[in-house]
């Protein structure tokens, strides 16, 4: 049963998280994943599937428990067009993490599971002072889904799977300065916070495996519409004239996480070897504007909008896993994720560019059952460049106009225990 | 097993601990460079633009943030020197001429301001206070509030022991920098700092039609200069200031009447007029006397007020606490406008007289108490304005490319602002008054945002014309307007 014995490997030693991806989506799903360049769709690792291709799972020999946890170290250097020093992010680390369990029986054709995985997520916080104050200070958008799983393989070849979405916890922040200022000078400061709505929406997978070298895998994880209702609206440092003009004390705002369709190709070579290729298509031109709405007027009126006029993006990812040893399985992968981001639109919650993303893993295996899976990204976003006149032309003067240059490096570390 | 696994994935941690470490990206600074100007010595020749007027008055930190000053540096950064300004002293004389603060806004959302009396010297009231501090050695900023070009070349502007306090042969601000006893003009005075200036800005003009305009057209002083006039001063500066070589940059004179000086009162009052049912008004117009059967006394349509959705009449800020009286009989509006001109107190009767006012007239709506000049800019009168700035620019912009210089077109850029607003940094700046955080508290001065805008477009075009790379400023980083 050489099948048998590549899933095996697979369910095994691979355990991953993509990288970060555009926008403001976070591929870190597993953590063997993470060490090869975030490829999984056409690949039976372990039970991760779930998330990168539900109908990959029943093709996960293992049943098991895993979790992982990342580090996001985000550095990033940003230049005002207008001039002044280089400004550095405060420092902050976000921590996307991965739950999964995984059952069926041991030679069933079945499979089912409960994935819980954070998709979409961004948290940055500017220096104090910088040029786009006024446009943003702080971000911390968090996301979480809880997706029950299950997956049935059809033939030995064939199998397809489906999860319900379920995002059970939505959370902004979003922070900036208020043009208005005091009598000494200070400028007032407005800071929203709100939780998402309990929505729904679907992951579904096919994988189909013509050879024990060649595995293809389809996924589609349906767009959630984020909807926060009666956020709080909190105003500080405003004069007593400047105040009567921000009365506004709770908003709603509908930020898409958008759909993604992927498709991927594994590739075994040897038994030692495993080789996986995705391509991931994020439809983010469901990202039109970000529009808010208030209960009272703030400073003359009770919504506002912001363009943003997102564009559906490729990610391509290549990676693969050696086992050296019985118990040692090294991992490689690269990923260039095209930025959603168009020119001359881009603001300071999602500083995006194009990312290239080199990664490096590791799992090790202690005993039949239990297993750690190491992993780290470089993420290196291009430099990328806004003028003025770039945010006339677009109607998107509603950010500061300058040059960003980011980079990440993400260490991610998961535990699995296999039966 | 344990040792093996450390050892197969130290190499693995110990790259991750560098990247770690050497995550930082850095953005290179932008090479700051002069190209073919020199900025060894700038000096900065205007009117109160020039000087860093604002809220109706010259003081400390006007100045402190007056283009000129914001201009110089940035030349420092491409080796520029030092820039001397004639600054009213910190510890005492801060409040310079005096200016107006914003307290407040009225229960119709008017915006209450206070003046902060002036501890320089010269009271605008009184000829006999005491001159402002001197301030006689070479200066690098020459701004002169209220010096209009047709005033350049008047010997003792600056002296008063010779002239009387009278805006057009005596200027306080020019005594100020002028020595005892001294007769020179302002264009001698240019001529001895442009001796050794090596760079320039010039921005004269605006005094010479905006004193009309903000007049009403109801002055007989402040008149509209003659064309041939400004053409010939306009070619003296430009020439004294590049006798020596020095480059710079000359600016037009603004479209006045889109500043807020002009476009406040009026959509408020139109509002008012449309919601009560009132057809029209009947104001006063020029300068000339006559009854109320003469041809001083014009008629309005409500429709006619300039508002966003159109008309053409404006209405001046100082007119502000007289529109509401509007409707009824009353004479506060003539005591103000006659209390202007400075007369002795017993001729305010005469005065009406030869207008034809009778106070006991409803104000603004019958020729017996018409709305006075002083108030409104009406359509004939704009005409008369932007014929001369078409004319002023023009004559502005023939010596500047004859001389091939950078022009700043100031009303290119006043026009676009008033049409638009200004966008900086996320911040949308607009030609309203108040909000619009560009224009000061008397509403025909910038603020010191909408002076660094000033800067900025200026560097703009010496960067353009001289190939130098000058760095911008952030507008956000200079104050608009304080809201206490």
């Amino acid at each position: 049963m050489t099948l048998k014995s590549l899933l095996l490997v697979g369910g095994a030693l691979l355990t991953g998280t993509a990288a970060s991806a555009g926008g403001y989506q976070v591929t870190l799903a597993g953590q063997k994943n993470n060490g090869m360049g975030g490829v999984g769709v056409g690949l039976s690792l372990d039970q991760a599937a779930m998330f990168y291709n539900p109908g990959a799972l029943a093709m996960v020999k293992d049943r098991g428990v895993q979790v992982g946890v990342n580090a996001t170290i985000a550095r990033q250097a940003f230049r005002a067009e207008a001039g002044g020093a280089q400004r550095e992010l405060q420092n902050t680390t976000s921590t996307p993490f991965n739950l999964y369990a995984g059952f069926g029986p041991a030679e069933g054709k079945f499979r089912a599971g409960v994935a819980v995985y954070t998709p979409f997520g961004s948290q940055l916080k500017y220096a104090d002072g910088w040029e786009g104050r006024f446009a943003l200070t702080d971000i911390d958008l968090k996301s979480i889904y809880v997706q029950p799983t299950v997956s049935y393989a059809i033939t030995d070849q064939v199998s397809v799977g489906a999860g319900l979405m379920i995002l059970a916890y939505g959370a902004v922040n979003l922070q900036r300065d208020i043009p208005a200022q005091n009598s000494s000078g200070g400028y007032g400061h407005i800071e929203l916070d709100g939780k998402s709505k309990t929505k729904f929406g679907y992951n579904v997978g096919v994988m189909y495996k013509p050879s024990e070298k060649l595995s293809v895998g389809l996924n589609y994880r349906s767009k959630i519409n984020a909807t926060v209702e009666n956020g709080d609206v909190t105003f500080s440092g405003l004069s007593n004239t400047a105040a009567a003009s921000f009365q506004a004390t709770k908003f709603g705002a509908t930020l898409p996480l958008p759909a993604t369709a992927s498709v991927g190709i594994g590739v075994m070579p040897n038994e030692k070897l495993t080789l996986g290729f995705d391509v991931n298509w994020t439809e983010w031109s469901a990202y039109e504007t970000l529009n808010f709405t208030f209960d009272a007027p703030v400073n003359g009126a009770t919504s506002s909008s912001s363009k943003r006029y997102y564009e559906d993006a490729l990610t391509f990812r290549i990676g693969g896993q050696y086992q050296l040893t019985s118990g040692l399985t090294v991992r490689a992968g690269a990923a260039y994720d095209n930025s959603p981001v168009r020119d001359g639109f881009v603001t300071p919650e999602t500083p995006d560019a194009d990312r290239r993303t080199a990664t490096i893993g590791a799992s090790y295996k202690f005993g039949e059952h239990f297993g750690v899976d190491l992993s780290a990204q470089y993420v290196n976003l291009k430099k990328r460049t806004e003028t003025q006149n770039d945010l006339i032309n677009n109607g998107t003067t509603d950010r500061v106009a300058g040059t960003y240059k980011t980079v990440a490096v993400v260490p991610g570390i998961g535990l699995n225990y296999t039966f | 097993m344990n040792t093996k696994f450390l050892k197969n994935t130290t190499p693995f941690l110990a790259a991750g601990a560098l990247l770690l470490g050497g995550c930082q990206p850095d953005i290179d600074a932008p090479k700051v460079d002069k190209g073919s100007a020199d900025f060894t010595r700038y000096i900065a020749v205007g009117n109160s633009l020039t000087a860093g007027f604002m809220d109706n008055g010259l003081y400390l930190e006007g100045q402190q943030n007056s283009y000129p000053s914001i201009l110089a540096q940035q030349f420092q950064q491409a080796g520029g020197g030092e820039f001397v300004q004639p600054l009213f002293n910190q510890a005492n004389q801060q409040n310079g001429s005096g200016f107006l603060r914003l307290t407040g806004f009225d229960a119709t959302g008017s915006p209450i301001t206070t003046f902060v009396p002036g501890n320089a010297g010269r009271i605008p009231s009184s000829p006999a206070s005491a001159p402002y501090t001197k301030f006689t050695g070479p200066i690098n900023n020459l701004g002169v509030p209220g010096i209009r070009l047709a005033d350049i070349q008047t010997a003792k502007f600056g002296n008063i022991q010779t002239t009387p306090l009278n805006a057009a042969t005596f200027n306080p601000y020019f005594e100020r920098i002028t020595p005892d006893g001294s007769d020179v003009s302002y264009f001698q005075r240019v001529k001895a700092e442009a001796a050794t200036a090596t760079f320039f800005t010039t921005w004269l003009g605006n005094n010479d039609v905006l004193g009309f305009a903000t007049s009403g057209g109801a002055s007989t002083t402040s008149t509209i200069t003659r064309t041939d006039t400004f053409t010939l001063k306009s070619q003296r500066i430009i020439n004294v200031l590049t006798a020596n070589g020095a480059k710079g940059v000359v600016s037009t004179i603004p479209d006045v009447t889109g500043i807020p000086f002009f476009t406040t009162v009026g959509p408020r009052l139109k509002a008012t007029l449309v919601a009560n049912n009132v057809p029209g008004l009947v104001i006063q117009t020029g300068a000339a006397a006559g009854l109320a059967n003469s041809t001083n006394r014009k008629q309005i349509a409500t429709t006619d007020i300039r508002d966003a959705s159109g008309g053409r009449q404006l209405f001046t800020l100082t007119g502000a606490p007289f529109v509401s009286l509007i409707g009824r009989p009353t004479g506060r509006p003539w005591r103000f406008v006659y209390a202007q001109s400075g007369q002795p107190a017993a001729g305010f009767p005469l005065f009406l007289a030869a207008y034809g006012i009778d106070t006991l007239q409803a104000l603004g709506v019958t020729a017996q108490n018409p709305f006075p000049s002083a108030f409104v800019l009406d359509d004939v009168e704009q005409g008369q304005v932007n014929t001369a700035t078409t004319a002023f620019n023009n004559a502005l912009r023939t010596q500047a490319l004859a001389k091939n210089l950078a022009i700043f077109d100031a009303n290119v850029f006043f026009t676009s602002v008033s049409n638009n607003g200004f966008a900086t940094n996320g911040v949308r700046n607009t030609a309203a008054f108040i909000s619009g955080n560009l224009f000061s508290l008397d509403g025909v001065h910038p603020t010191p945002r909408g002076y660094a805008a000033i800067a900025n477009e200026m560097i703009k075009v010496i960067n353009a014309k001289y190939g130098s790379s000058l760095q911008l400023v952030d507008p956000n980083q200079y104050r608009g307007v304080l809201l206490p």
